[in-house]
């Protein structure tokens, strides 16, 4: 007993322990530098390409609004956001950064790389050209495109000929989906498809 | 006919010895255990009616989200369906991270498991000990991906970020302490005497039965069946990959083959971490066509039924997933005969069911 009350004196009657025992302070919580946490702007200036908002798969969590100047800012909804970085990745211009995703990119050269892809269901289209008068590219192509449609420019993504709808260019689609809301019957639909891609910057990045 | 018993003892949906709700209804004839039942519902998310007419970007963070504690091998099931479908070809770095960051997550849930069996046979100071280690795993994982638990890491045709070499580092560090600790964990629990009394020879479930009833996992290996879908996959063939069994059929097996099986995880992320050199996405678009691809989970094997359309958007998915099959080993042949209610909810815990996965 005497021993075990020397023991427990000698253990807690020293100043450091006291000390620690009265002012004793949690280790402030800090976010790793390695968290993906929610994007933030880098400064850089957007230029409205829309690829951010095609690859979030969270509805609703990013949208591109008019910034106070002249220009275009992501804005995320961070009740929607679900911190996956994609729009990061998917970014050509580096406007977003979250956590290390935007410095591995570059060190490594990956991107993700959308292409699109017009479907058209002809049994449901009617050839009415909605899609085509509708379609922001067309517009700046071919200004006086008609209203069912037609045009004489062959440099417009589609077009109506005789009735039905025909595309020209679908590389030149940027995958905003204008046509796909104006049509009356949903026969048009446009595939974002994604892809990851990598171009080595240097040999044993690793 | 209805069996007379003593009474009806109703364990659930609210308990707090289970992770997820499930209400398992107990007949019992004095204390021992006659027959049970499992009823489920009430967590049904609904998620493959989701999935559908999405491409691939959405779909493989809904498929993360089947299940909270094995996001990482959902992803991964996902993405190498729809690489099967597509024939993209997966660069071999990419492979190995795959690797890593799946063993990690089997780590995690395997501890959590274990946490959880711990904590219902009221060992709570070795459970909060694993759960201390799994912390450790868990921020390795996010080291490597940028996330806890919904890491979103694996692609199509690669992965996501590759492994800076400080991490590599670390990540060796790391596994070193990890390991020791678990040494002296899985020791505390192999010797434990009361432990014993509460394990060996509880929840007993033999081979036959365990095939009768489709075992699968730890749940199966640990009645004696070496059954891995890990076998079957390209890379683990590439490192020599056996599964780990044990041939006693009770709780403390099926607890012990979980340990073993960490050990065997930290073994291969090491033969992993000689990655190969070379890029780290192959590229590859997704295209139409319909296939089924089954992976090992930290609970058995999870198959993946897709069909696709032309511009890789799913037209049909079904996951099976494998806590079905466990569910039922455990309510028909486990718990038959158990002593008493404890263990009751111990052998439950110990087949290790994930609702989340069961219900989607």
């Amino acid at each position: 007993m005497g021993l075990l009350l020397i023991w427990y004196l000698k253990e807690f009657a020293r100043i450091e322990w006291i000390k620690k025992f009265l002012f004793a302070k949690t280790a402030p919580l800090v976010t790793p530098l390695h968290f993906r946490g929610f994007p933030e702007p880098t400064g850089k200036t957007c230029q409205h390409a829309l690829f951010c908002m095609m690859a979030c798969p969270a509805p609703g969590a990013i949208e591109v609004v008019h910034d106070a100047g002249d220009g275009w800012m992501p804005r995320i909804h961070k009740g929607h956001c679900i911190r996956c970085g994609l729009c990061v990745e998917a970014c050509p211009n580096g406007v977003l950064k979250s956590g290390r995703i935007l410095e591995t990119m570059e060190r490594e050269g990956t991107s993700l790389l959308f292409s699109f892809r017009i479907a058209i269901d002809l049994e449901l289209c009617t050839g009415c050209g909605n899609c085509c008068t509708a379609c922001p590219i067309n517009k700046g192509i071919d200004a006086q495109m008609g209203a069912g449609g037609h045009s004489s420019n062959d440099e417009v993504i589609m077009r109506v000929q005789k009735g039905d709808i025909v595309v020209i260019h679908e590389d030149k689609c940027t995958g905003c989906k204008t046509c796909e809301v104006s049509c009356p019957t949903g026969a048009i639909r446009i595939a974002r498809i994604l892809e990851g891609y990598q171009q080595p910057v240097q040999e044993g990045s690793q | 006919m209805k069996r007379t018993v003593d009474v009806n003892i109703p364990l659930g949906p609210i308990h707090p010895c289970f992770k997820e709700p499930a209400r398992l209804k107990c007949e019992a004839k004095g204390e021992r255990i006659v027959g049970a039942e499992v009823e489920l519902g009430y967590m049904k998310k609904g998620i493959e009616r989701i999935m559908k007419g999405r491409p691939w970007q959405e779909v493989m963070f809904l498929a993360e989200r089947v299940c909270g504690i094995c996001s990482v091998i959902h992803n991964m099931v996902f993405i190498e369906a729809m690489e099967q479908i597509s024939g993209i070809s997966v660069p071999p770095r990419a492979a190995y991270l795959r690797v890593i960051a799946n063993e990690l997550d089997r780590m995690q849930s395997h501890l959590l498991a274990n946490f959880s069996y711990c904590y219902t046979i009221e060992h709570e100071t070795l459970g909060m000990y694993l759960l201390d280690l799994r912390e450790q795993v868990m921020d390795q994982l996010e080291r490597l991906t940028g996330a806890r638990v919904t890491c979103a890491y694996i692609i199509p045709g690669g992965v996501r970020c590759d492994i800076p070499r400080q991490d590599k580092e670390l990540l060796k560090t790391s596994l070193d302490r990890i390991e020791r600790d678990l040494c002296r964990y899985s020791g505390m629990f192999a010797e434990g005497p009361m432990i014993a009394l509460r394990s060996r020879g509880v929840g007993i479930l033999t081979q036959e039965a365990a095939q009768r009833a489709h075992a699968v996992g730890p749940t199966a290996r640990a009645s004696g069946i070496p059954v891995d879908c890990r076998l079957n996959h390209p890379t683990y063939r590439q490192l020599g990959f056996v599964p780990v069994h044990r041939a006693d059929c009770d709780n403390f097996a099926r607890v012990m083959v979980r340990f073993d099986e960490v050990f065997q995880s930290i073994g291969l992320i090491r033969k992993c971490l000689d990655l190969p050199k070379g890029v780290i996405r192959g590229g590859g678009v997704c295209k139409a066509g319909e296939t089924r691809y089954s992976g090992e989970a930290p609970r058995g094997e999870l198959t993946y039924f897709i069909k696709s359309d032309e511009f890789g958007r799913i037209v049909e998915i079904q996951i099976q997933t494998p806590s079905i099959m466990n569910i039922e080993a455990c309510c028909h042949e486990m718990i038959i005969g158990a002593d008493s209610i404890a263990d009751v909810t111990s052998t439950f815990v110990s087949a290790d069911p994930c609702i989340a996965c069961t219900e989607r």
